[in-house]
């Protein structure tokens, strides 16, 4: 007499996997779907959309021309390894000003000459950029000063405290002088 | 594909685009030091790791007067016998492109 062997009955939490686990599919789509608010936030920030950056510092007057400056991100300064920490801002030239201002610069503490003025904002003068370096011993008081250089040879400066320019900046500065 | 090709190949894009982030920051350094007090060593270069051979470093009194001129050699460094009076070290490699070491600001090895 021949004996046929039936297959074991899969476990329940078996069948229910094998019945079930292409269905993990959705996620492909749902997972994708939770990063899209910041995505089109981020396409906002960077196309201008929502404004110069995440937060308007405000409008420093430098001589003739006026520049408006804004963190592009309110976070603190990011490390670029040994070249230290380095803070993104974006800023606008006044009206009528593009014409006339060959290049715009932005130091913390006071440029030694212009040769020495700083960080150099490029691209367009409805909204440049620049990365300002920021060196870890800033003190608390002190000024973000701007540097401005005319097509006429002229050399006009002024400034901005820094809790003004970056609130983020100043308390991320003072919580490394509270850890150390 | 199994599972194990589809996780490396995941942590390969990882690796490129946290790669393509650092490349792309190309912000000036610029790091002196001295081991007796007397002779300063600068070693200039960009913090996507490459070197600045060539590039300009000034030796600069407070009163504006280039007191030591000089470019870093090939091994993007240069030595130099530190000055009788304050000064700071610009490495100048362009507008915008400049790193300032106030003397006070080297460190003794």
């Amino acid at each position: 007499m021949k004996t046929v062997a039936t297959p074991a009955t899969p476990h329940p939490v078996r069948r229910f996997w094998y019945r079930w686990r292409f269905h993990l599919n959705i996620l492909l789509i749902l997972i994708p779907l939770g990063f899209m608010p910041r995505y089109f936030q981020d396409v906002a920030l960077f196309r201008g959309e929502s404004g110069l950056g995440q937060r308007e510092a405000g409008t420093v007057d430098v001589g003739p021309w006026q520049l408006t400056l804004a963190e592009m991100r309110t976070l603190p300064p990011a490390e670029a390894g040994e070249a230290g920490f380095f803070k993104q801002f974006n800023a606008a030239l006044c009206e009528g000003c593009s014409e006339e201002v060959k290049a715009t610069y932005l130091r913390i503490g006071k440029p030694r000459s212009l040769r020495a003025a700083g960080a150099l904002f490029f691209g367009s003068p409805y909204r440049m950029s620049t990365n300002l370096p920021v060196p870890t011993n800033t003190k608390d008081d002190a000024l973000v000063w701007v540097t401005m250089e005319g097509w006429d040879g002229t050399v006009h400066q002024g400034s901005i405290p820094l809790a003004d320019a970056s609130p983020s900046t100043l308390a991320w500065l003072q919580n490394q002088g509270d850890a150390q | 594909m199994n599972v194990t090709r589809l996780i490396q190949l995941g942590f390969t894009l990882a690796v490129l685009a946290t790669g393509a982030g650092q490349a792309h920051a190309h912000n000036p350094l610029c790091l002196c030091e001295t081991s007796d007090g007397e002779e300063i060593r600068c070693k200039g270069g960009f913090s996507d790791g490459s070197g600045a051979p060539g590039v300009t470093i000034d030796v600069i009194s407070y009163e504006e007067e280039i007191l030591i001129p000089g470019k870093l050699g090939d091994d993007s460094s240069v030595s130099f016998q530190r000055p009788d009076q304050e000064f700071y070290i610009l490495f100048d490699a362009g507008p915008g492109h400049v790193v300032e070491v106030d003397h006070t600001e080297i460190p003794v090895q």
